[in-house]
């Protein structure tokens, strides 16, 4: 087959050679021949193809590929390249678009240097036609080269036209884009190249510059990465990763993220390290490496070491050491490293700066200046380096102004530095701080103010406005605002420490900005006793005692390892600091201990003798205590008022706590009065005085109390009084509530909106015992009242809310599916106290109160629908959560313990577990309480045997209620029903006894309780169907009870019963007045009422008070629960008004009376009546 | 000829090794080394076993360069912050101490006749001259600006001086900047005699042949060791084969060959006669910074010997032959 090839090229050769030879005269015939003889490959062959080539372009002039393959020939055969650029150039010219021209053409000229020949000839080519790419390409590196950029952009943007998947063009249009400074652009391109060609380390880096240049130092930092992935021995990608990783850090530690930075630091260094051993001669890696350095040096944070309760001052200096050290070592790496830099490049100016700052650090943590020999500091005289090799450097000046150490120097230097430049606001800063420093505050405040309106992003000024704040008359809130800005741009340790102090002064200590603040300057100084006692006083305000124990701990370790003199004053404040502080913390013992230490330098003052004392007393040490009180009783009289208020209180609270309340009003009494003109100490001697029955302290209460004065105080002295009346208009055991409830009433008619008041007077009105007050209770308390409002004072709204809803069972009740309340509060529009404990459980769980009145609630609700399963089920997890807190193991809690534990023990046996009733009624009857709690969980024990029907414990149980007594009545009536219900055994009328007894107390409720008593006994008697004895007690009752409908409806159904019985009306009538009754007190229309009270009427045949009461009787139903006798009676009720036809707005006419005997039998088909009356309806119709 | 390596002491010094000069032989003891480093100390060896004579400290930074008189009974010593310590070389009894501005001293040189030294003056763009007797300021011998002073650059930076060397007839002193310029002056009428061309990056260490005054062989930057006659302004030969820049240079006692010290880590031993390298030695991992020959002298010791010191904190001696 390949010889066939070639024989046939051969053919097709020699066929060609003929017709050459034919007609010598066709240009393209001896261009075709020499094609061909040219693709043969051999020497001769091309020279010969050479020949017919030129032939053909001397015939044909404007063939442009004759003269390429001559110019190919002239370059590769002969090399003659005059003739091979003459040739080429005619092929270029005669198609600018033959790239292979082109392209051989510039390479010759390369070859030969012609830089600009080979320009003009692009230019050339490229002018003629605009598809002559290569032209362009060429022309954009050449222009790139010759650093045209913009022209260099326009043509690389034409070529890649031509060739859009070049990455080299992409990367030289990149970098002329970068150039020209549009770096977004450049960005681009470069991206671009990177995509092409994922292997472009230049574009990577580059791009990577570009990224740190616009300060996004985390895509830079990527960029690098990617490249050393592909060339790790890249210094170039080094280095910025090295400064991008450099840039992080600095962003981080400007954030205040010191630790974060330091680690990015390290990273840098190592990386920036091995640059230094790619390329030992390059002095810029050597400065990066200084700049990290010096940057690790300045962030190294300090850390606790040892984490452990026990301060250890070992530690500490040990790790205040290895911290110095740390800094120490990398400021002298910096100090090296610049070295290095200018060892190498000794003219560049600015690493003479860098040496001197890099000096001053190491000196400045030394603090020691040791073998210098020269008059000048180091780093003065390296600043002055710097100065002599630039002196028009601004810069320069205002380093050696902040470097140097004469005065006078300093202040030449700045003001030479503004002379250059004006608006340079460094400058001003230091020139500020200088003056400052020098006691010009006239001056400082220039400097300042003009550098901050130059630049108000430079915090020096800042922090300068606020530390000389008195003499600018600003007020102590401006000055710590200014102070937060200047630590918010720079984290500086002296700036912080200001802050803390401006807080101390301004009262924000406990604000957070602060505290961060303060622990930053702490890792930043914590030589500095300064810092830590500052923290400690930041901690002692947001209640961290321990740390602040700590923190004055470190301090005055700081004091003793810190050679400059410190004022004895300053370690005494900060002894007491850590006194007070370990008092706080609950700490006596070691309080006691440093107060000792004090008092045996002397330095005892004031504050000290309290925190003595009180330690003292603390330790159990009472006499001791009391004479240190009377020290400070004593030295009262010459005491700064400041410290009179704090004192005087002090006194008086420590002389009640140690000889008692006698001795304490004595005391009170001896003092001279003006003491007690402060509203601080009219509360001690008001809660004093509350305490004492002969009421000696009245002229001295009364005189101080007009110091009360502002609206919080003068409701918390309200407050105050309230819970006075109580102990003193209480009898021995019971507190005086109603005089309280009195007191706050009027005092809460003065404050509506103190939620102090309303709290306490709901809490009071709970704890009365009275009938009606539970529900005042719930009314008076806002719990709409934002949350913080509503933490104040004894007990949270919502918690009244909770108990009160407990205490009277229609609080909340909006079903009227279960029940139909017959309280006449009308609390049925409170919010429900259910969802408002659960709103309060979501908001703190942690809080038990609220778990345990939800569950109460909860009984409550259960009890009222009959314990449903679903709501036992929730209940006992409820309880059995609230059970497993180790809260209920406490003594103080044992009495909600024994609620809970009577709620389990109700669920169990509403579930029909008589056992886990029984043991949960028997856990309850053994906790620790008054009998008249206990009483109860017999009386459980009592209704789980009964429903046992194990009479003999039940009898046993029995007895025991009756031995243990309750004061509450409800108690006794329920004992007094079981009595009579199970038939127990009882020789004695104990039980009346006692339950007069208990309810003798209280009027209104003592009616109640006999009236429900009486109920009790009527049921009795109605199940013992002894009607007229039933009657008679219940007659009792609602005489009692006053205007009871529950009770007037029991009477009226005795009544019409008896009636019935023995046909005597004038039980009918009885009947119709206490129904009439139970009809008008009812707040929602009760049931069967109506249907009763038309009986009677009927019965008395006044017809139109029958139709009247089945009416109402009609509505008071809810619509799904009608029973099948209402509509009975409406379907007589209709066949009245159908025979005498009255107007059709009555309800009995919106169907007709059959329809209704149908819904009768309808819900409910058993009874026979119905059935009858419909049978009758059906004969009707028949016929 | 040819180096042999004799000794290398590690860790010689606490960090780079900077400068390194012969403290020639005297009546009572043999040539003693004489090293500076960064890490602030100079220190003294003595050969042929490199043992540790002395430390030295006193300097705030980095030792830049050190010189010996030709008595070898004092020595110089120059730090980067421009302080200048003359010592005793037995004693180590601070005989003066010389501060210049900063950046205004870089290389030191004593001449061969031992009564002056010279200072290359760093950003001064000048040769500071001391007298040794009375350690006075005796000159100051500036670099004319070749296009005369240029008033919007102010800054010396174009002209920072870098090295110096003295003819071995002491008639002659050049310096080398940091544009590559050479300098020659005239000691004796304290004048500037003219520049000699050819290097383009700095020139970091020069000396004269010991043999011929008027050949001058310079180290640079740009990689390339030339040779030059300094009296005929001309440029003789340029020698290349350092793949970095070429931080130091010595030549040989007899004149016959010249050592190099460079950024690529390796000494090289070059032939004069053949103006090639014959010998490149790379026991150093960091740059070597100074390379120096023994002078002759002393009891007994004719053979020749080179030490280098380099940044990976070493000192070398080799054997000259």
């Amino acid at each position: 087959m390949e010889k066939t090839e070639e024989e046939s090229e051969e053919a097709v050769l020699k066929r060609l050679e003929e017709s050459v030879n034919a007609c010598p005269d066709d240009p393209s015939l001896h261009f075709d021949l020499g094609v061909l003889l040219w693709e043969k490959g051999g020497k001769s062959e091309k020279e010969k193809a050479a020949e017919h080539f030129v032939i053909s372009a001397k015939l044909h002039p404007q063939n442009g590929a004759a003269f390429r393959y001559l110019g190919l020939y002239y370059a590769q055969v002969s090399a003659d390249t005059q003739r091979a650029l003459k040739c080429y150039q005619r092929a270029v010219s005669l198609n600018p678009d033959d790239s292979h021209s082109g392209e051989a053409l510039c390479d010759l000229l390369d070859q030969q240097g012609k830089e600009s020949l080979e320009a003009s000839l692009c230019r050339e080519a490229s002018a003629k036609s605009p598809k002559a790419f290569w032209a362009f390409r060429r022309l954009g590196f050449l222009q790139l080269h010759q650093n045209k950029w913009s022209e260099a952009v326009q043509s690389l943007q034409h070529a890649i036209r031509g060739y859009p998947t070049s990455a080299d063009l992409w990367q030289a249009l990149g970098l002329a884009y970068q150039r020209l400074g549009r770096f977004t652009a450049a960005v681009k391109s470069y991206g671009r190249a990177i995509e092409l060609d994922d292997t472009d380390v230049f574009a990577l880096v580059e791009s990577g510059n570009i990224f740190l240049m616009l300060g996004s130092f985390k895509k830079g930092v990527e960029q690098f990465l990617q490249a050393l992935d592909i060339s790790p021995q890249s210094v170039s990608a080094q280095y910025g990763l090295a400064s991008g990783l450099l840039g992080l850090a600095e962003e981080c530690i400007n954030l205040g993220a010191f630790r974060w930075g330091a680690s990015l630091l390290e990273e840098a260094s190592s990386v920036a390290k091995a640059g230094t051993h790619l390329a030992g001669n390059i002095s810029c890696i050597w400065k990066l490496h200084g700049d990290i350095q010096l940057a690790y040096a300045k962030c190294f944070p300090w850390t606790e070491q040892g984490q452990g309760l026990e301060f250890d001052a070992e530690a500490f200096n040990a790790s205040i050491l290895y911290w110095k050290q740390t800094c120490c070592i990398a400021a002298v790496s910096a100090k090296r490293s610049y070295q290095r830099a200018l060892h190498l490049a000794p003219w560049q100016a600015n690493i003479y700066t860098d040496i001197a700052i890099a000096s001053d650090l190491i000196s400045s943590l030394n603090k020691s200046y040791g073998n210098n020999l020269n008059a000048w500091q180091l780093s003065a005289k390296m600043a002055l380096g710097a100065l002599l090799l630039e002196g028009d450097n601004n810069e320069f000046w205002v380093a050696l102004g902040c470097l140097s150490d004469h005065n006078a120097l300093k202040q030449h230097a700045l003001i030479r530095g503004l002379q250059l430049d004006v608006s340079l606001a460094v400058g001003w800063a230091y020139l500020g701080k200088l003056y400052r420093k020098e006691g010009a505050k006239q001056l400082a405040k220039q400097a300042f103010d003009c550098a901050r309106s130059i630049d108000p992003s430079l915090s020096l000024p800042w922090a300068g406005m606020s530390a000389d704040f008195h003499a600018r008359n600003l007020a102590p809130d401006e000055a710590f605002e200014s102070c937060l800005r200047a630590v918010q741009i720079l984290p500086l340790a002296e700036f912080q420490i200001g802050l803390a102090k401006l807080a101390l002064l301004s009262g924000h200590l406990s604000s957070s900005r602060v505290h961060g603040a303060i622990l930053q300057a702490v890792q930043h100084a914590p030589h500095s006793p300064e810092s830590h006692n500052l923290n400690g006083l930041v901690c002692e305000s947001r209640f961290d005692y321990q740390s602040a124990a700590a923190a004055y701990r470190r301090a005055r370790c700081a004091i003793s390892s810190c050679s400059a003199s410190i004022s004895k004053s300053y370690t005494r404040d900060i002894s007491l600091n850590l006194a007070r502080s370990l008092s706080k913390a609950g700490n006596a013992t070691d309080a006691l201990l440093e107060c000792e230490d004090l008092k045996k330098e002397g330095m005892l003052d004031a504050e000290g003798l309290q925190i003595y004392a009180f330690s003292l007393w603390q330790l159990g040490k009472q006499d001791l205590a009391l004479s240190f009180v009377r020290n400070l009783a004593a030295s009262v009289s010459t005491m700064e008022q400041k410290f009179v208020v704090a004192s005087v209180s002090f006194i008086c609270r420590m002389l009640y706590c140690i000889p008692g309340l006698d001795s304490a009003i004595n005391s009170i009494l001896k003092m001279p009065e003006k003491l007690f003109q402060n509203s601080r100490v009219s509360f001690i001697v008001s809660a004093i005085h509350a305490l004492d029955q002969s009421n000696r302290l009245e002229s001295v209460v009364s005189s101080s109390r007009s110091f009360v004065q502002s609206p919080v105080e003068v409701a918390g002295m309200h407050f105050l009084i309230a819970l006075s009346k109580l102990v003193k208009q209480g009898t021995e055991f019971c507190l005086g509530v109603q005089s309280g409830i009195a007191h706050l009433r009027k005092a809460l008619h003065m404050f509506p909106n103190s939620s102090l008041m309303r709290n306490l007077l709901g809490y009071l009105l709970l704890s009365s015992k009275e009938w009606n007050d539970t529900h005042v209770a719930t009314r008076c308390c806002n719990i709409d009242a934002s949350d913080s409002a509503n933490k104040v004072g004894l007990k949270s709204a919502s918690e009244i809310l909770g108990a009160g809803a407990v205490a009277c069972y229609a609080i909340g009740n909006k079903n009227r599916k279960f029940s139909f309340p017959t309280c006449t509060y009308q609390c049925l529009k409170e919010p429900g106290a259910i969802q408002q404990l659960q709103k309060c459980l979501r908001q703190e769980p942690w809080n038990h109160n609220f778990r345990y009145l939800l569950i109460l609630n909860f009984i409550q609700k259960a009890r009222e629908e009959r314990f449903p399963h679903n709501l036992c089920v929730v209940l006992k997890r409820l309880i059995s959560v609230a059970l497993s807190s180790d809260l209920y193991t406490k003594t103080d809690m044992s009495y909600q313990k024994f609620q809970l534990l009577l709620c389990a023990s109700e669920i169990s046996l509403q579930s029909e577990d008589n056992i886990g009733c029984i043991n949960h009624a028997k856990n309850a009857s053994t906790l620790l309480l008054p009998d008249d709690y206990l009483f109860f969980s017999h009386l459980q024990l009592c209704r789980a045997y009964a429903a046992e029907s194990d009479s003999l414990n039940l009898q046993k149980e029995y007895i025991r209620c009756l031995e243990l007594k309750t004061d509450y009545h409800i108690g006794w009536i329920c004992l007094k029903f079981i009595e009579l219900r199970y038939n127990v055994q009882n020789d004695t009328n104990i039980l009346e006894l006692s339950f007069k007894e208990s309810s003798k107390e209280r009027n209104y409720s003592w009616n109640m309780g006999m009236a429900v008593f009486n109920l009790v006994w009527g049921l009795i008697s109605l199940r013992n169907e002894d009607f007229l004895s039933a009657e008679e007690f219940l007659a009792q009752a609602c005489s009692l009870a006053g205007a009871e409908s529950c009770l007037l409806l029991c009477h009226g159904a005795t009544c019409m019963e008896l009636a019935r019985k023995l046909c005597d009306s004038k039980f009918l009538l009885l009947a119709v007045k206490s129904l009439t009754k139970a009809q008008e007190t009812s707040v929602i229309p009760l049931p069967i009422v109506s249907a009763l009270l038309a009986q009677a009427e009927g019965s008395l045949n006044s017809k139109e008070k029958w139709e009247k009461n089945i009416r109402l009787e009609w509505f008071s139903w809810p619509p799904e629960m009608r029973p099948a006798e209402l509509f009975f009676q409406m379907h007589l009720l209709a066949r009245q008004s159908k025979s005498v036809s009255i107007s059709s707005s009555n309800v009995e006419l919106c169907q007709s009376p059959q329809r209704w005997i149908l819904r009768a039998i309808h819900t409910n088909p058993s009874c026979t009546r119905y059935w009858k009356v419909l049978g009758r309806f059906d004969l009707i119709q028949r016929s | 000829m040819k180096l042999a390596g004799l000794k290398s002491v590690e860790n010689a010094h606490d960090d780079s090794v900077w400068a390194a000069t012969w403290v020639p032989a005297t009546e009572t003891r043999s040539a003693l080394l004489l090293t500076g480093s960064l890490d602030e100390t100079v220190r003294l060896w003595s050969s042929d076993e490199l043992v540790l004579e002395r430390t030295n400290t006193g300097h705030c930074l980095g030792v830049a360069s050190v010189a010996a008189h030709p008595s070898g009974l004092i020595a110089a010593s120059a730090s980067l912050d421009s302080f200048v310590r003359v010592f005793d070389v037995d004693t180590n009894a601070t005989i003066a101490t010389l501060e210049a501005p900063p950046s205004e001293v870089w290389q030191l040189r004593f001449n061969p006749q031992g009564s002056t030294l010279a200072v290359a003056g760093g950003g001064s763009a000048s040769i500071k001259l001391w007298d040794t007797a009375t350690w006075d300021l005796i000159a100051t011998l500036p670099i004319p600006r070749p296009e005369g002073p240029k008033p919007s650059d102010k800054s010396g930076s174009k002209k920072f001086v870098l090295s110096v060397a003295w003819s071995s007839d002491g008639k002659r002193l050049a310096c080398g900047s940091m544009d590559g310029t050479i300098s020659i002056f005239d000691v004796a009428r304290a004048k500037f005699l003219h520049h000699l061309e050819g290097h383009f990056m700095p020139v970091r260490s020069l000396v004269y042949s010991p043999i011929e005054p008027r050949l001058l062989f310079t180290a640079s930057d740009d990689m390339h060791v030339h040779m030059y006659d300094a009296e005929g302004k001309s440029l003789v030969g340029a020698m290349s084969g350092h793949e970095s820049w070429v931080l130091s240079v010595d030549v040989s006692p007899d004149g016959a060959a010249i050592a190099t010290g460079s950024s690529d880590r390796t000494v090289r031993l070059w032939d004069l006669s053949m103006r090639a390298a014959v010998q490149t030695m790379s026991n150093h991992t960091d740059q070597v910074w100074g390379v120096a020959f023994r002078p002759p002298g002393g009891s007994g010791v004719r053979t020749g010997r080179l030490a280098s010191v380099s940044d990976d904190k070493s000192i070398s001696l080799y054997d000259y032959s």
